[in-house]
């Protein structure tokens, strides 16, 4: 079984591998003398590996007396030339049938070549004609190729005398912005080469992307040149200028001195290295017109663009996701455009994910964006998924153009597993008799919401605040003024006991002091005893009351400073003296 | 004349009360969108009925989107902090992410008479034990004999106000709770930035930052800190 899957496997591969091969036979002419000589030229293209000589077929009307092999080289690609000098044996038309080449399993046949042979030192004017004539007919051709095929072919006939150069064209020099537009670099050679890296041009203001290659064979004024292609697909990044470098190849002219069939036929020396480029190329980007341009626009320029939405299922659950995608296919690199925006549905939560872009298989010229986002319905029911739109701008009408994907239905049923997903807690008894089974949230309450509670209108009571803050300043306004009443009303009491307590005559002094100043706030300490007076009477103190305290302050003042025999007596005597004052001051209003 | 008028009456007395039992018959037949849909319509008029929050939490859950219900029982628990079937609804609901609501070494008793009033309900208390406290301050002023009831009256008021300040830093703390399904959280804020974890619906999330769509997270329960899309949160 094993056996049959390899083998199976190896004729897969050998058949891609052998889809590219290419055979051909030229000569380098078709009239010619008997003493003339015929080169015959066959090449094989896209092989490996393996493989046998190309077959010549029956050549009775010549003599092979040269061959040669080469081999050369484009970025690892390899084509094989075998060249046959031949002499003409005899005069008239002859006809170089098919070359055959086998490989892989196939036979390749060239087309059969006529050949006319004259007599020796006849003139042969037709070969400048065939030659002309050739050119005519190559000059006819090119002009029926495409655009782009007919820039490269036009460009290369510059160089008829070069054995190797290399052309660049591009197929629009002035795309709008992000239109995509194809670069073609063609190597052409006539004579063989070998150790051939390829380098790529340096763009700027320009994506661009590598889409294929090709290989070909041109007529140039009667010389046939072989080319390898190299095609990029660019798009511009910003209005303006844009521009694509020189792409360039560095080659070995000759045959290669490694080639296999060296031994066959003899080495070669190694030629010094050459390169060949190609010409920059200016591009103008022209901007895209902001008129008209729809809210669907998401940079796409191009034309033939198709555009399609699908779900991967059409039913589901309700909580179980589905995705809903959107395809474009078109032109140029769609991975430059911005992600589409998908419509919202009513009664469904959208999980966006991120978009996936490439080249589509056999069509490296087109690719594709797959847009997607997660679906996930909140409950049963039947969903329409509204069209999506997606708009791009053709160059070819000037106009901004709107695909439209179809509606799709979305049928979703009551969900069935939500239950088991809450059921997280452990079958476990509680005593009792009653054992817990699982556990789920509680049932809606349809109860009207609760009652607010009267604290949370207090921080809104602005006005209590107020209040609070009145009130407080009032106490402490009457508090302040109560404690002066107080101390007033305190005084004389204070007065009589401090008089109790005294036992030398300072302490009488001071207590008339205590009082004075604590009643009315008159300070015996700094004030002449007239100024005493003074304020006692303005406080309403009557003259005689005056006159008593004036009479016991100097008494004191006397006895302080020239004391008596009998102190005792004496102190005795200034505090019933100072009472009846002190209850004289406080009968005074 | 009179009796087209009665039937009337009697008509319209039939689609009010219809209305009024939509949503939750709704709920009953399965129809969680409906009821929702219903329940929002609701929260409208009435912004501030934490029943509202908590029933439609309900559907989210039963519809599966537990982000969501989780985000809605929060707004309610927070209006309403005392009631049984919220509280209840809640922690199973922060249990299917992994989360709890009651913080691990915290008795359940303690957490209960923590969130016992809402944080209105505590500034007012806040305002009454500061009104009360300036009231007997100025009756001791005045007659210097409500010195114990005064002090006392402070001690209450400053444990008040501590406690509304906890309240305050928690309730206000900048929370998210997980949407959908699985958010990426990324090491930057932006798609070009690997992803070092995923989180489930569900988890509870703190916001640190912002920029742009992006939000810088931090998810304390599994000691992460990196950036997730605004679409994929839900902000408490």
């Amino acid at each position: 079984m094993k056996r049959i899957f390899l083998a199976i496997l190896a004729f897969f591969l050998s058949t891609c591998l052998y889809a590219q091969v290419q055979l051909s036979a030229t000569t380098d002419k078709t009239t010619l003398t008997l003493d003339d000589e015929l080169t015959l030229t066959v090449q094989v293209s896209g092989v490996s590996g393996n493989m046998v000589m190309p077959q010549l077929p029956s050549l009775p009307a010549f003599n092979v007396y040269s061959r040669e092999a080469a081999q050369s080289s484009v970025n690892g690609k390899s084509t094989l030339f075998f060249k046959y000098t031949m002499m003409p044996r005899f005069v008239g038309n002859t006809t170089i049938g098919p070359v055959t080449f086998k490989y892989g399993g196939k036979t390749y046949q060239t087309k059969p070549i006529s050949i006319r042979i004259y007599r020796s030192g006849t003139s042969v004017p037709k070969a400048n004609n065939t030659q002309s004539q050739n050119t005519a007919q190559a000059a006819k051709a090119v002009d029926q190729l495409p655009p782009l095929e007919r820039e490269l072919a036009t460009r290369a006939y510059a160089h008829t005398s070069e054995p190797y150069f290399l052309v660049a064209a591009v197929s629009n020099k002035t795309p709008y912005l992000n239109e995509p537009f194809i670069l073609a670099v063609r190597f052409y050679y006539s004579q063989s080469f070998y150790d051939a890296p390829y380098q790529n041009p340096a763009v700027s203001n320009l994506f661009m992307e590598e889409i294929g290659e090709a290989q070909g064979q041109q007529n140039i004024q009667g010389r046939t040149y072989r080319y390898e292609e190299k095609r990029y697909q660019l798009s511009g990044v910003s209005a303006g200028k844009a521009r694509i470098g020189a792409a360039t190849v560095t080659f070995r002219p000759g045959d290669s001195p490694l080639s296999i069939f060296d031994r066959f036929f003899g080495g070669s020396a190694v030629q010094a290295e050459q390169s060949v480029s190609s010409k920059p190329i200016e591009v103008t980007i022209k901007p895209l017109p902001t008129a008209n341009k729809p809210a669907s626009f998401y940079g796409a320029v191009g034309t033939d663009y198709t555009f399609s939405a699908k779900l991967d299922h059409d039913q589901t659950e309700a909580g179980e996701a589905v995705t809903w995608s959107a395809t474009v296919q078109g032109p140029g690199n769609l991975k430059t455009t911005s992600d589409l925006v998908f419509p919202t549905v009513q009664g469904v939560t959208a999980y966006p994910a991120a978009p996936a872009a490439g080249v589509l298989p056999n069509q490296k010229d087109r690719s594709y964006k797959v847009f997607k986002t997660e679906l996930v319905p909140l409950s049963s029911g039947t969903y329409t998924l509204p069209a999506i739109l997606w708009s791009y701008f053709d160059p070819k009408t000037n106009a901004y153009k709107t695909l439209a994907s179809q509606p799709l239905t979305l049928t979703v049923t009551p969900a069935t597993h939500t239950e088991k997903q809450v059921n997280f807690g452990s079958v476990e008894p509680t005593g009792n008799g009653i054992q817990t089974l699982g556990k789920d949230i509680r049932y809606v309450i349809s109860d009207s919401a609760p009652q607010t509670s009267w604290l949370v209108l207090l921080p809104h009571w602005k006005w209590v605040h107020a209040l609070v803050f009145i009130w407080l300043a009032v106490c402490l306004f009457m508090a302040s003024v109560g404690k002066k009443t107080a101390a007033k009303k305190h005084a004389y009491l204070a007065a009589k006991a401090q008089l109790k307590k005294a036992k030398i005559y300072e302490d009488v002094a001071d207590t008339l002091s205590a009082y004075l100043l604590a009643k009315w706030n008159i300070s015996t300490a700094s004030l002449p005893l007239k100024d005493m007076e003074q304020a006692l009477a303005k406080k309403g103190v009557s003259p005689d009351v005056q006159e008593q305290f004036a009479q016991l302050w100097k008494d004191l003042e006397s006895a302080r400073f020239s004391p008596q025999a009998d102190q005792a007596a004496t102190l005795a005597q200034f505090t019933t003296r100072s009472a009846e004052l002190l209850k004289k001051l406080e009968e005074t209003k | 004349m009179k009796k087209l008028i009665l039937l009337v009456l009697f008509c319209v007395g039939l689609v009010t009360v219809g209305v009024g039992q939509t949503a939750e018959e709704f709920y009953r037949a399965g129809q969680y969108a409906q009821a929702l849909s219903a329940y929002e319509q609701d929260l409208k008029n009435y912004p501030n009925n934490p029943y509202l929050y908590y029933n439609i939490g309900n559907c989210y859950f039963k519809m599966g989107s537990k982000g969501l219900a989780v985000a809605n029982y929060y707004r309610a628990f927070k209006i309403y902090p005392r009631d049984n079937d919220i509280r209840h609804n809640l922690s199973l609901a922060l249990a299917s992410g992994g989360e709890t609501l009651v913080p691990t070494g915290v008795p359940v008793a303690l957490h209960k008479a923590f969130f016992v009033f809402s944080l209105a309900e505590l500034k007012g208390l806040v305002c009454l034990l500061g009104w009360t406290l300036c009231l007997l301050a100025g009756v001791l002023l005045l007659t210097r004999k409500t010195g114990k009831l005064s002090l006392a009256c402070a001690v209450l008021f400053l444990l008040c106000a501590g406690w509304f300040y906890v309240r305050h830093t928690w309730e206000t703390q900048p929370l998210a709770v997980v949407a959908s399904p699985v958010a990426e959280v990324r090491s930057g804020p932006g798609t070009n930035f690997p992803v070092s974890a995923s989180v489930q619906q569900g988890h509870l999330v703190e916001l640190a930052d912002q920029k742009d769509n992006w939000q810088q997270v931090i998810v304390k329960s599994q000691g992460l800190k990196g950036w997730i899309e605004n679409s994929a949160l839900e902000r408490i």
